[in-house]
């Protein structure tokens, strides 16, 4: 594919956004998260992905929706890179797994890697491989949390496929591997269950580009709000640090 | 979550709840570990059973102790288990590491950082399946970074590939599997994994299993430095741990 071409499925071209993107899953949260910046624009909705553009401090920044689950996440993240991107904010909802996540006092987690529990990463890399995030957009998440006064954990979120099975594993002729895996996840401290981090970390990692991770328990304006406030952090960061 | 001896010590690493700091410094090698414990104050030898070398001493009066893992994931394992059960909960690996990528792409590295491990071995499946991360705390790799820039030093941050076959690595043509190393080798390299060595996987996997902290250094220039650089990154996180 030419990288120059009109991306065939979030329907970008280079030129189009800067490097900062936000991604919820949903293609009508992308509304919402947009309200944060200042001159918003639709510029883009094709399938699953609908991409608004704006700034933030001046600079340019964008939000595209994944869709659900890492196969489109993916297709979206390699068209993102492919037209300039390379910093990633997943700003999503998720399930709790762990004891600790069911503190009632937290208002979501922000993730440090993946449990790679899909189709997706192994026709990238073997398995063994690690789903990080980068630990400076962690970082910054978690100072804006802290800035806000509100209250992030950290954590490994488990990156599923399959939502129902997730849900009604008793449904599921592969029930038993279904609840001893999940067991497995609880017992390793994973904090949060969601369908795209994992897609977002290893293809981040491979092609040399920044991704974390926000997900919220329940108030989506506050995860919003700590991510657009990490963004403008890390612009101001990356700008100190060419100068 | 150890094995004890009716002496209270460790089965292995014949430690005993209270011999340890809850900072430890883990090099691969039994005889690294006199090295290491020059850089303590007071340091005093605590136990050497089969391939693990015990000393604790302290830094900026706290104490501090040094064990090594012997190679390989296996013994690293049964090292951090045991450590963990003593009262250890910060472990730095101190070790040495190969190169993945190209020549040129390490000209201004005095080492690797450890971010995080692809697990090509085969003790974490023993823990937790495959698709786990074996990330290091961030913290730990924050303080490292930190230490090694203010003495002026260029350690890159990176994934490492902990791998069980040394010999699979260094000269795959002998082995019957030449085909599966040399595509697999071929997909770390392209997916910027930074350095390999045989023991980050377990340390990592263990330390978040058991809601502990933990990095590596990776040398291959000066050791010394290297051990400065992981002294001073636990003097910064004693600095931490003692405000909260």
């Amino acid at each position: 594919m030419n990288n120059d071409e009109m991306m065939y499925h979030i329907h970008l071209k280079k030129g189009d956004i800067g490097r900062y993107v936000l991604m919820p899953g949903d293609p009508f949260r992308t509304d919402l998260i947009a309200t944060y910046f200042d001159e918003p624009k639709l510029i883009a909705h094709n399938r699953e992905h609908k991409t608004w553009i704006g700034k933030l401090d001046g600079v340019p920044v964008a939000v595209t929706s994944t869709g659900m689950g890492c196969p489109s996440a993916a297709i979206c993240l390699e068209e993102l890179i492919k037209v300039g991107a390379d910093t990633f904010i997943r700003v999503g909802t998720a399930g709790r797994v762990c004891d600790a996540a069911f503190d009632t006092t937290l208002d979501g987690v922000i993730n440090t890697a993946a449990v790679r529990d899909e189709g997706t990463t192994i026709h990238y890399i073997p398995i063994e491989y690690p789903a990080i995030a980068d630990r400076h957009l962690v970082d910054a998440l978690s100072r804006a949390s802290k800035k806000l006064g509100y209250h992030y954990a950290e954590g490994i979120t488990q990156s599923k496929d399959s939502f129902y099975g997730q849900h009604e594993p008793e449904n599921m002729p592969a029930e038993h591997r279904l609840k001893e895996r999940w067991e497995a996840w609880r017992r390793g401290n994973v904090m949060t269950s969601e369908m795209e981090a994992s897609a977002l970390f290893v293809i981040s990692s491979i092609r040399g580009c920044r991704a974390a991770s926000i997900m919220s328990f329940g108030d989506m304006p506050k995860t919003i709000e700590v991510a657009v406030e990490a963004l403008r952090t890390l612009i101001r960061e990356d700008a100190e640090k060419e100068v | 979550m150890a094995v004890f001896t009716k002496e209270g010590r460790a089965y292995h690493i014949q430690v005993a709840p209270g011999e340890i700091g809850r900072y430890v410094f883990l090099p691969g090698d039994p005889f690294r570990t006199d090295l290491i414990a020059s850089f303590l104050d007071d340091a005093k030898l605590v136990a050497h059973n089969r391939e693990h070398k015990t000393w604790t001493g302290y830094l900026n009066g706290q104490k501090v102790s040094v064990t090594s893992t012997g190679m390989g994931c296996p013994s690293t394992a049964i090292a951090v288990e045991e450590l963990i059960a003593c009262g250890a909960d910060t472990f730095i690996r101190i070790g040495t590491a190969g190169a993945v990528r190209d020549p040129e792409d390490y000209k201004h590295y005095d080492g690797v950082i450890v971010t995080g491990a692809v697990r090509d071995e085969g003790t974490t499946i023993h823990y937790i399946p495959a698709e786990y991360p074996a990330v290091a705390d961030r913290f730990v790799v924050d303080v490292l970074a930190k230490a090694a820039a203010a003495k002026g030093l260029h350690y890159a941050e990176g994934i490492s590939q902990s791998k069980d076959s040394f010999y699979g690595e260094v000269a795959p043509e002998t082995s019957p599997a030449q085909g599966r190393l040399e595509e697999r080798w071929q997909a770390w390299r392209r997916g910027n994994v930074m350095c390999s060595e045989m023991e980050c996987a377990a340390l990592f996997i263990v330390s978040s299993i058991r809601k502990c902290r933990a990095s590596a250094i990776m040398n291959w220039g000066d050791m010394n430095k290297t051990i400065e650089i992981a002294c001073d990154a636990v003097k910064a996180l004693m600095e931490t741990d003692n405000r909260e």
